[in-house]
C-alpha cells in the first residue's frame, strides 16, 4: 500500500521531519528561556502579595508613589498562602521573581534570605527608616541572636542566615488570640462588656449558647491545625503559669512539661471550652470559621487583628464586633495578660531585582505615616508604622480596641515571637492534632493528652539532640 | 493503492521510498549508493519525526523521575541552591528511625490500609450489580448510563467542596435523616467532624467517585459475554441470581481484577479528596500516606523536607508495584 507520504522525495521528508522536530520542541525552548525577572525598566516595579485584602490598598499607594517618583508599581496577588509559596518557589527556579515580595514576617523572609532569594537589606534600612515603625516591630526581618540560634541545625528552614542580616521590613502588625463577639448576639444574652477573666468568658459562652444553642458558640478554623494551639491554648497557658513555667511546658524536664501538674492544669482549663464550640468548627478553615461568625452562625470567633478586614469583606460591620485579647484565668500567674504585637507581614526585595534601589524606595514610601494611615483605612489592617495618637481615628474603634491588647509590661505580655525555648524541628501541627483530641473532639482526657504532647515534644528534642 | 504488478524490488519497499521501481539486479554501483542514501534519508527523517516525543519523554519523564529519585537521598527545601546529601537517612527516618516522622507515617499507613481495603471492595460491590441492572434495562439504557457516569465527569474540587457542605452539621445528609425521622443517626458535629465517621465518610465519597468507571468497565465485560452461554445456563434451570453468581461473575473476573487494581492504586497514592475535604482532620483521623507526602513537600513552612516527601513517594511507588505484581499473578492464575 502506498501511503500519501510516499509521494515525497527523501529530501522533502527529511526537511519535513526537521521542521516538525524543531516546531515540536520550540515550546520546550520557550520554557527554558530564562526571564531576567525582577521587573522591567527603571521606571516600573512588580510586587507580589498573598493578601487579597491588601491589593486595593497597595494599588492606591502605588498611584500616589507614581505621582511622587514617576515609578509605577504593578501589584499582583496570588493566594492562598500555600499557593503563593509554591508560586515563589517556582519563580525562584525560573529566575522570574518580582522586585518586591510580601512575606510572612520573621519566618518566610529568613527562609528566602537563607537561600539567596531575598536580598540582605541591613545596610539600606537605617534608623531614620526603622524608627518609623512601632517599637515592638522595628527590628522585624532582622536575624537576631535568637533567630540565629534557631537557624543553626541543618534541618532548620532558615539554616544559613547570618546574625545581623535583614531580609524584610514590616508592613502589617497585629497578633493572634483576639476574641471577637457579635454585639447583637451578646446583647441578646445580656452581655454588654468584655469579660474580665477566662472564667467570666466561659460564663458568657454559657449564656450565649443557652440563649441560642445552635448559633451561640465559638468558631475557630481548626481545620488549619495549629490555630487551637497557638491562638487559644498558648495565651491561656501563659496567663495560667507565667512566662517561665509556660516555656517549661516545651522543655525536657518531665516535672514541668505537659504531663506535669502544670500541664494538666492548663489542659483542664482549655478543655472547659468543650461545650461551647460551634458545631463542626473542627472541619472549617480560618476563612470559613470567620465567615460563619460574619453570617451569625456563631456568636464568638477566635482570630487575630487581621480578622476584622475579612469580616468586613464578608458584610459585617466592624462596629458590631466586640474585641478583646484572650482572657487570663482569675487565679493564674498573669490574670491580665497583654499580647505582644508582632509583624505579621513584611516586604522583601528579591535578589534578582534589576532595580533594588527603586524597590527600597517603594518599601520606605509605604512606611511613611500618611501612606500607612491610608493603607490602614483601605485594608482595615494595623500597619507596622507608628501612627501615634491618630491610631484610633485612622483604624476605627474596633481595630483600636484590638490594639489595646498590646498594652502591657514585659512580665505580663505573651509574645508569640519568642520561640527559642521549643525544640529545633518542632512541628506545631503535629502537637495541635493531639490537642484537638482533647477538645473539640473529646477523644482524650487532659491526662492522656498531656502524656501524648510530652511524648511528641520529647521526640522533637531527641531528634534535635542527635 | 497500486494494483499494477511490479517485479523484483518488492512493491512495498519501492512504494515506501516513493522511487521508480527497477528490476532486480539492475542496480549498479551507483544504484547501491543511491539506495544507501535513500535508507539514510529515511532513517534520519524517521528519527527526526520521533525526536520530539523521545525528547519530551526524556525531559518530562526520565529527567523528572530521576530528579525525584535523587532528591529522595537529599535534604532540600525547594529554594536552596544546593542539596545536602543524606543517603538513605530519609527512608530510615520515615520508616522507623525518626520519632518525629515515623509514628505519623505508621498512623497514616493504617488509615491508608483501611481505605485500600474498603474502597476496592465497596466499588466492586456497588458497580457490578449496577452494571448488571443497567445491562438488563430494556429502555433508556443510554440515559441511565450517563446518569451513573455523572460523578466521574463532575469529580473535581468543586464537587468535593459541595460534599463538604452536604456533610456539615446543617448539611443535606443530616437534614434528610431528620426529615425521615432518623435524627438519631445524624451527626451533630457533621460527618467529617466526628473522628469515628470521618474516615468512613471519606471512603464513601471516594467510592462515589470510583463507581462510574468501574461500572462502565463491567458493562463492557457484560456486553462481551456470549449470549449462548447465558441461554445454556437458563436452559439448565439457573435463575437470574444463579446465572449472575455462577456464570457472569466468573466471566468478568478479569474486569474485577482491573477495577481492584485501579482502586488499590488510587487509594494508595490519591490524596486530593482528603486534602480538600479534611486536610487529614479532624485531628489526624483521616491522614493518609499521599497527604502526608504532600504535607512534607509543601505544608512544612519551607522546612527542608522535600527529600522526605520524595522518599515517601518512592515508598508508595514500591508498594504500588508490589500490589500490581500480586494482582497480575492472581489474574494469571484465575484466567
Amino acid at each position: 500500500m502506498r501511503t500519501p507520504f510516499a509521494r515525497f522525495t527523501p529530501k522533502t521528508r527529511l526537511a519535513a521531519g526537521a521542521v516538525a522536530a524543531v516546531l515540536s520542541l520550540s515550546p520546550l525552548a520557550a520554557c527554558g528561556g530564562g526571564s531576567s525577572g525582577g521587573g522591567g525598566d527603571a521606571k516600573s516595579l512588580t510586587m507580589w502579595t498573598f493578601k487579597q485584602s491588601h491589593v486595593a490598598a497597595l494599588k492606591n499607594a502605588a498611584a500616589e508613589f507614581k505621582k511622587q517618583t514617576g515609578i509605577s508599581v504593578d501589584v499582583q496577588a496570588y493566594g492562598p498562602d500555600d499557593a503563593y509559596t509554591t508560586k515563589v518557589q517556582a519563580a525562584a527556579k525560573t529566575h522570574d521573581l518580582p522586585d518586591v515580595l510580601e512575606v510572612h514576617s520573621d519566618g518566610e523572609d529568613f527562609a528566602l534570605g537563607a537561600t539567596g532569594i531575598a536580598k540582605d537589606i541591613s545596610q539600606d534600612v537605617g534608623s531614620d527608616w526603622s524608627g518609623l515603625y512601632q517599637k515592638g516591630v522595628q527590628t522585624s526581618g532582622t536575624v537576631t541572636p535568637a533567630h540565629y540560634k534557631e537557624s543553626i541545625p541543618s534541618d532548620s528552614k532558615s539554616h544559613g542566615v547570618k546574625q545581623g542580616q535583614r531580609f524584610s521590613v514590616p508592613l502589617t502588625s497585629g497578633t493572634f488570640g483576639i476574641v471577637m463577639g457579635n454585639k447583637k448576639a451578646l446583647a441578646a444574652a445580656g452581655i454588654t462588656q468584655p469579660p474580665a477573666s477566662y472564667e467570666e468568658w466561659l460564663a458568657d459562652l454559657k449564656a450565649t449558647t443557652a440563649k441560642d444553642p445552635k448559633n451561640g458558640g465559638v468558631s475557630l478554623g481548626l481545620k488549619v491545625k495549629a490555630t487551637g494551639l497557638t491562638w487559644a491554648l498558648q495565651p491561656l497557658a501563659f496567663a495560667e503559669l507565667g512566662k517561665d513555667k509556660y516555656q517549661a511546658l516545651w522543655g525536657q524536664d518531665a516535672s514541668a512539661d505537659f504531663s506535669s501538674p502544670d500541664g494538666q492544669k492548663v489542659l483542664a482549663a482549655y478543655a472547659q471550652m468543650q461545650p461551647y464550640w460551634m458545631p463542626g468548627t473542627q472541619t472549617l478553615d480560618i476563612d470559613a470559621a470567620d465567615q460563619a461568625f460574619a453570617q451569625g452562625k456563631s456568636a464568638w470567633d477566635i482570630g487575630g487583628t487581621f480578622t476584622l478586614a475579612f469580616l468586613q469583606q464578608n458584610g459585617m460591620n466592624p462596629d458590631d464586633v466586640m474585641a478583646f485579647g484572650f482572657p487570663g484565668p482569675q487565679g493564674g500567674a498573669v490574670p491580665k495578660p497583654a499580647l505582644a504585637p508582632l509583624a505579621l507581614t513584611g516586604l522583601t526585595v528579591s535578589s534578582t531585582s534589576a532595580h533594588p534601589d527603586n524597590a527600597l524606595k517603594w518599601m520606605k514610601f509605604l512606611a511613611q505615616p500618611d501612606v500607612a494611615s491610608k493603607f490602614a483605612k483601605d485594608a482595615t489592617e494595623v500597619p507596622s508604622t507608628e501612627l501615634g495618637a491618630d491610631a484610633a481615628s485612622v483604624m476605627g474603634a474596633t481595630l483600636a480596641d484590638m490594639t489595646k491588647a498590646f498594652e502591657g509590661t514585659p512580665e505580663n505580655t505573651y509574645d508569640p515571637n519568642v520561640n527559642d525555648f521549643r525544640p529545633p524541628g518542632y512541628d506545631q501541627d503535629s502537637m495541635a492534632e493531639i490537642l484537638a483530641d482533647l477538645t473539640p473532639l473529646k477523644q482524650k482526657s487532659p491526662e492522656a493528652t498531656g502524656k501524648a504532647l510530652a511524648k511528641l515534644n520529647n521526640n522533637f528534642w531527641a531528634t534535635a539532640n542527635k | 493503492m497500486s494494483t499494477v504488478p511490479r517485479p523484483a524490488l518488492t512493491e512495498t519497499a519501492a512504494a515506501g521510498r516513493g522511487a521508480t521501481p527497477r528490476p532486480a539486479g539492475a542496480a549498479g554501483p551507483g544504484g547501491g549508493r543511491r539506495i544507501r542514501r535513500h535508507r539514510t534519508y529515511e532513517a534520519v527523517s524517521g528519527y527526526l519525526f520521533v525526536a520530539p516525543a523521545v525528547i519530551l519523554f526524556a525531559v518530562m519523564g526520565l529527567y523528572t523521575v530521576g530528579y525525584g529519585f535523587l532528591l529522595s537521598f537529599a535534604q532540600w527545601n525547594g529554594f536552596a541552591p544546593h542539596w545536602d546529601w543524606v543517603g538513605l537517612q530519609n527512608y530510615k527516618d520515615l520508616l522507623w528511625q525518626n520519632p518525629a516522622y515515623a509514628p505519623r507515617l505508621h498512623h497514616a499507613a493504617m488509615h491508608t490500609l483501611y481505605v485500600m481495603i474498603a474502597v476496592p471492595l465497596l466499588t466492586v460491590l456497588v458497580s457490578f450489580p449496577l452494571a448488571v441492572l443497567l445491562n438488563s434495562a430494556k429502555r433508556m439504557q443510554g440515559v441511565l448510563r450517563s446518569v451513573y457516569f455523572v460523578p466521574y465527569v463532575t469529580s473535581g474540587i468543586a464537587v468535593f467542596f459541595a460534599w463538604q457542605y452536604i456533610l456539615q452539621p446543617d448539611g443535606a445528609v443530616n437534614t434528610v435523616l431528620g426529615s425521615l425521622g432518623l435524627g438519631s443517626l445524624s451527626q451533630p458535629q457533621g460527618w467529617l467532624g466526628n473522628p469515628h465517621t470521618a474516615l468512613p465518610t471519606m471512603i464513601v465519597v471516594t467510592v462515589w467517585g470510583a463507581v462510574p468507571v468501574a461500572m462502565l468497565l463491567y458493562l463492557t465485560g457484560l456486553q462481551g459475554i456470549d449470549r449462548s452461554v447465558l441461554e445454556a445456563s437458563q436452559l439448565d434451570g439457573a435463575g437470574w441470581w444463579r446465572t449472575n453468581v455462577s456464570v457472569v461473575w466468573p466471566l468478568v473476573r478479569p474486569i474485577t481484577s482491573i477495577v481492584v487494581l485501579l482502586n488499590l492504586r488510587d487509594s494508595l497514592q490519591g490524596f486530593q479528596t482528603f486534602l480538600v475535604m479534611t486536610n487529614g482532620g479532624p485531628g489526624d483521623h483521616t491522614n493518609v500516606l499521599g497527604l502526608e507526602a504532600y504535607r512534607l513537600a509543601f505544608l512544612k513552612d519551607l522546612a527542608p523536607t522535600l527529600g522526605l516527601a520524595s522518599a515517601l513517594g518512592w515508598l508508595l511507588f514500591a508498594a504500588a508495584l508490589v500490589i500490581a505484581l500480586i494482582n497480575l499473578r492472581v489474574m494469571r492464575s484465575k484466567t
